[in-house]
C-alpha cells in the first residue's frame, strides 16, 4: 500500500519575513529552504554535519540546516546568509570577503558568512584565535583562510569604526 | 526508509512524551538535537516509521545546583555547557570536555541527554561523567530510576534505557576544594575531530596535599567503551606523588585499555600515549592546587 502524503503545514521567520510552507515533516531545513522556498544561500556539501556549508542562524545561533528537521524548525526564526543583505546590497562583511579575496569557488562562502555574522554580533573584536575557534566548523578548500581571516578582520573593524565615528 | 515517509510527533511536555513513547514503545524513536540521528537517518543505521521530537521540551533543559548536587537537564545542549557559570565553578572538566566536541554549529544543537542515548563510543562528554561518579535519571510514564553511568552503558553501542524511557538529568557531586579534576583529549589536531586518547580525572588531595586520598581515573577511546582504571586509581590513592609514580600510574592505566587500531591510530600508539596523558593530568592538578595555596 502507497503511504500517503506525509506533507504538513510549518510556519517560521525566515529573514525578517513570516513564511509557511507544506513539506514532509522529517524532511531537513536545509532541503525546504533550497527546494521549496528557494532561498538557495545555504549549500548541501557534506549533507552529514562535517563541512559547514548549510550553516543558518536559528534563534539567533549558527546551526546546521542538513541536520535540523523542518519540523524543529516550526515556529524558529531563521536566517541566512542572504537575510544579512541591507536594501539588496551586501554588507559590510559580505564586502569584506569579497574585498579580502576570500570568495574562491563560493560553495562554503554563505555559511561562513552566517558564522562570522555571528560571531561579530557575540563578540565585535574577535582574537585571531576566536576566530579561527567560530569558524572552525566552516571547511573552505580554497583559500587556506587566511583571507578568511583577514575578511573577518576587516569586518570587525568596520564594525568598531562605526561605533566610534 | 526515505525522509519523507517518516512521521514526526513533536511533543512540548515530558509527560506528553512519556506517554506517546508508553503507546508505542519501539515503533517510535525519541530525537533530541539530532546531530547523529538525522546522519544515521540518511545512511540507514536508524530505521524507523516515526520519530518522537523532543528537542524543544524547555522543561529538561536546565542547569543547577540542589546543595552540593549539579542537576543537568538531559536537553542541555553543549552550548548550554559550555556557558553556565554553575558548571564553570563546579566541574570545569565537563565545561572543558564539550569545549572538545564537534563545531559551535553541533554544540548548539547536539544534548547530553542524546549523547548518552545515542550510546556512541566517541561520547566526549562520557569519561567525565565516569570520573564523576555521575547518575543517569530514566523516566517512563510508570516509573522513574537512578542508574549509576557505569551501569548505564553495557557494552559498544548498548546502554539501559528500555524503549518507553528517556534519559532526563544528570547529576552528579560538585568539584571543589579539595576535589579537582580535568580533561584532557589527544587527537590529531586542533578544531573538532575525534579522540584518539580521552582521560578525565576527579581526585581529593589529602589534608597535606602531597597525595590523592581518593582518585577516580576514566579513559575514553581505548576500549569498547568508556572505562574506570581502577588499578591505577587504587596505586594512585594514599600514595606520595612523585613524577616516578605519576609515571608508573600512567603505564597501569594504558595496561588496563584495549585499544584497538583504526585509521586514526594504532592500537600500539594509543597504549604509548595513554602514561603520557594521566602524567600531564595529574601535573595540571599539582598546578591548579599551587594555584589554591596562593590565593
Amino acid at each position: 500500500m502507497e503511504r500517503a502524503g506525509l506533507e504538513r503545514r510549518f510556519s517560521f521567520r525566515l529573514n525578517g519575513g513570516q513564511v509557511s510552507v507544506s513539506a514532509p515533516p522529517a524532511h531537513t531545513l536545509l532541503e525546504v529552504l533550497r527546494e521549496k522556498l528557494h532561498v538557495t544561500g545555504p549549500k548541501e556539501d557534506c549533507g552529514k554535519g562535517e563541512c559547514g556549508a548549510c550553516t543558518v542562524l536559528m534563534n539567533g545561533k549558527p546551526v546546521l540546516s542538513c541536520l535540523v528537521l523542518v519540523s524543529q524548525a516550526d515556529g524558529a526564526e531563521i536566517v541566512t546568509s542572504e537575510g544579512f543583505m541591507r536594501d539588496s546590497l551586501p554588507d559590510r562583511v559580505q564586502k569584506a570577503f569579497v574585498e579580502k579575496g576570500a570568495v574562491q569557488c563560493g560553495h562554503c562562502t554563505p555559511g561562513l558568512i552566517v558564522s562570522t555574522e555571528a560571531l561579530l554580533s557575540r563578540n565585535p573584536n574577535p582574537s585571531v584565535e576566536e576566530i579561527k575557534t567560530a569558524l572552525a566548523g566552516n571547511l573552505c578548500r580554497c583559500t587556506g583562510y587566511a583571507s578568511i581571516i583577514r575578511a573577518v578582520q576587516q569586518a570587525a573593524r568596520k564594525d568598531l569604526g562605526a561605533v566610534t565615528q | 526508509m526515505r525522509l519523507s515517509e517518516i512521521e514526526v510527533v513533536s511533543s512540548n511536555s515530558l509527560a506528553d512524551a512519556l506517554n506517546v513513547l508508553h503507546d508505542r514503545p519501539g515503533r517510535i524513536k525519541p530525537i533530541a538535537g539530532s546531530t547523529d540521528a538525522i546522519i544515521q537517518l540518511k545512511d540507514g543505521s536508524l530505521q524507523t516509521n516515526e520519530l518522537l521530537d523532543i528537542s524543544n521540551l524547555r522543561e529538561l533543559r536546565y542547569i543547577r545546583r540542589d546543595g552540593s548536587v549539579v542537576r543537568v537537564g538531559a536537553l542541555s545542549t553543549y552550548s548550554d555547557i559550555i556557558d553556565s557559570p554553575v558548571l564553570k565553578s563546579s566541574c570545569g572538566m565537563l565545561v572543558d570536555a564539550c569545549k572538545t566536541i564537534g563545531s559551535l554549529q553541533i554544540q548548539n544543537r547536539a544534548t547530553i541527554g542524546g549523547n548518552l542515548g545515542n550510546a556512541s563510543p566517541a561520547g566526549d562528554s562520557v569519561p567525565p561523567l565516569y570520573a564523576l561518579n555521575a547518575n543517569v535519571k530514566i523516566q517512563s510514564r510508570e516509573h522513574v530510576r537512578l542508574v549509576p553511568i557505569e551501569k548505564f552503558f553495557l557494552g559498544y553501542r548498548k546502554i539501559d534505557l528500555m524503549p518507553d524511557e528517556l534519559i532526563t538529568e544528570i547529576s552528579f557531586e560538585a568539584v571543589e576544594r579539595p576535589c579537582d579534576g580535568t580533561f584532557l583529549k589527544l587527537g590529531l589536531r586542533e578544531g573538532h575531530f575525534i579522540a584518539l586518547v580521552s582521560l578525565a580525572i576527579s581526585a581529593r588531595w589529602a589534608p597535606e596535599g602531597d597525595r590523592f586520598s581518593d582518585v577516580r581515573v576514566a579513559l575514553g577511546a581505548v576500549a569498547p567503551i568508556v572505562f574506570r582504571a581502577r588499578k591505577c586509581e587504587e596505586y594512585l590513592r594514599n600514595r606520595t606523588l612523585t613524577d616516578e609514580m605519576i609515571w608508573n600510574a600512567g603505564k597501569i592505566a594504558a595496561g588496563e585499555s584495549t585499544p584497538i587500531s583504526d585509521l586514526r591510530a594504532s592500537a600500539e600508539y594509543r597504549r604509548t600515549v595513554t602514561p603520557s596523558l594521566l602524567y600531564k593530568a595529574v601535573h595540571m592538578l599539582i598546578e591548579s592546587r599551587r594555584g589554591w595555596e596562593k590565593s
